[in-house]
């Protein structure tokens, strides 16, 4: 069997980083019309859980670009512009849990699945706070607005949606990772 | 349920330009405006981005929802900074200042009281001329940029192959996945899940998304097996690849990469060097306050 490493990136990973991204963008799409009142630019969107998931089953870059790219795809379909910091938090958001990738032996285990829990709610944090802080040097808010109005409310949302979401992809993947004997 | 990217061909002069000049100005305007919090100069730039939205040939009724989106956001964030602290890139907004309003708020028996001065106004609607030329800066790539070139254009601007191509990737597969996505929409209503009965908390509201994201996202990484497979056997990543679209900078494009060179460097030199640009207040608006 082929030896896997952390940060590899081959045909597989250049195939599932573009599925990820694609259902990233198309789920983003499809769940913009649950909006959280919390603030401006924030949606309920259960997507995130696509490149976290992502990133747990495929390694870190496919999280990375499921998250990065997905973004991108997603505000393009909406037609809402390019906002490359907020791109670039999505893809660490699906990074950070890549990083239990090469630890994982079953998907279903428990220990697996608290650790993807773990990871995903540090990738959401660090994944929210990149852009939000990079907002202050942007658009010229200071911390507190960065903190209460973007991170926040953003990492609240896609915290909770990884931790429903995540495990119940990781039980499904377990099967379909049988299957095909990779 | 039908996918549709928002670019069209309109025969606009902006899409004459190669994508990666396009992105090369685009950055450079980006790095030149967040060097100023002076609104004459913030308003050049504002001048500036507009005319290249003018350029784009984009009408009202296709962009409008996206302009609600981003002035909503922007008014949000502004109105709750400047209640906040009043504060941004500038220090000197934060401590004293010329007193418009003092609002006085009782929230779970905690007094708030925000004090407006004729600073933080002015800050804030330096802020928002700021934030609306760079959001209209790049809001416009996706009505004017050709999906299929994207792969392309971030290889030429130095993204390595695997990368690059996996983005390209992405954009193809986007239409397929949405035919899915409606297919397995279709086949849970069919069995009774009601997609439009969104009631319960967040927490259920999430797990009611799962028998819709769970099919879709296993069916696709089932079918990417047979993608990997079939780009394997074709000996993909042994060598470096070969683009169906090729782009090639014409004088145009070197035109306009000079361009922003030009803003971006002045930029550097009024800032850094004359040291004109930071947070502007004319004495005229200190009247407000009397």
């Amino acid at each position: 069997m082929e030896e896997k490493h952390m940060w590899q990136f081959g045909t597989r990973e250049v195939v599932y980083a573009a599925i990820g991204a694609a259902l990233y963008g198309v789920f983003s799409w499809v769940t913009n019309f649950l909006a959280l009142p919390a603030a401006g630019n924030i949606s309920l969107r259960p997507a995130v859980s696509i490149p976290m998931f992502f990133g747990v089953a495929f390694g870190p870059w496919v999280g990375f670009l499921s998250g990065f790219v997905g973004n991108i795809l997603g505000d393009f379909l909406s037609g809402w512009g390019f906002w490359w910091y907020w791109d670039l938090g999505n893809g660490l958001m699906g990074m950070i849990p890549g990083l239990i990738w090469l630890g994982i032996t079953s998907y279903k285990a428990k220990d697996a699945i608290i650790k993807a829990e773990v990871m995903v709610v540090i990738g959401a944090a660090i994944g929210m706070l990149v852009p939000s802080l990079l907002e202050i040097f942007f658009s010229g808010i200071d911390l507190k607005t960065a903190i209460g109005g973007y991170w926040f409310p953003a990492f609240l949302s896609d915290a909770i949606n990884g931790l429903i979401l995540v495990p119940i992809l990781m039980v499904a993947y377990d099967s379909v990772a049988a299957r095909s004997g990779r | 349920m039908l996918v549709t990217w928002k670019y069209r061909p309109r025969q606009s002069v902006i899409e004459t330009f190669d994508p990666r000049a396009r992105w090369i100005f685009s950055m450079l305007i980006l790095f030149a405006i967040i060097k100023f919090w002076d609104i004459r100069f913030l308003l050049f730039f504002f001048a500036l981005v507009m005319t290249q939205y003018a350029l784009t040939k984009l009408t009202w009724a296709e962009t409008k929802r996206a302009w609600f989106f981003i002035l909503f956001l922007i008014l949000f964030i502004v109105a709750l900074n400047t209640l906040l602290t009043g504060r941004g890139g500038t220090a000197e907004v934060l401590h004293g200042g010329h007193v418009l309003w003092r609002l006085e708020w009782h929230v779970l028996g905690l007094s708030i009281h925000p004090t407006i001065t004729v600073e933080r106004v002015w800050f804030a609607m330096s802020q928002v001329v700021r934030m609306l030329s760079i959001s209209i800066l790049f809001f416009v790539i996706p009505y004017t940029m050709d999906p299929r070139l994207y792969g392309v254009t971030f290889r030429g601007l130095g993204l390595p192959d695997r990368f690059a191509f996996s983005m390209d990737l992405a954009f193809r597969f986007v239409p397929t996945l949405a035919r899915d996505f409606s297919t397995t929409l279709d086949a849970q209503k069919a069995r009774g899940y009601e997609v439009e009965r969104m009631e319960g908390g967040i927490i259920a509201q999430i797990r009611k998304m799962a028998p819709l994201v769970v099919p879709v996202t296993m069916n696709a990484i089932l079918s990417g097996e047979d993608i990997v497979n079939a780009m394997d056997l074709r000996c993909f990543g042994i060598r470096p690849r070969t683009w169906v679209h090729q782009l090639h900078y014409q004088r145009r494009d070197h035109l306009l990469i000079a361009f922003g060179l030009v803003i971006f460097i002045a930029a550097i030199i009024v800032r850094n060097v004359l040291h004109v640009g930071d947070f502007w207040l004319p004495t005229w608006a200190l009247q407000w306050a009397a």
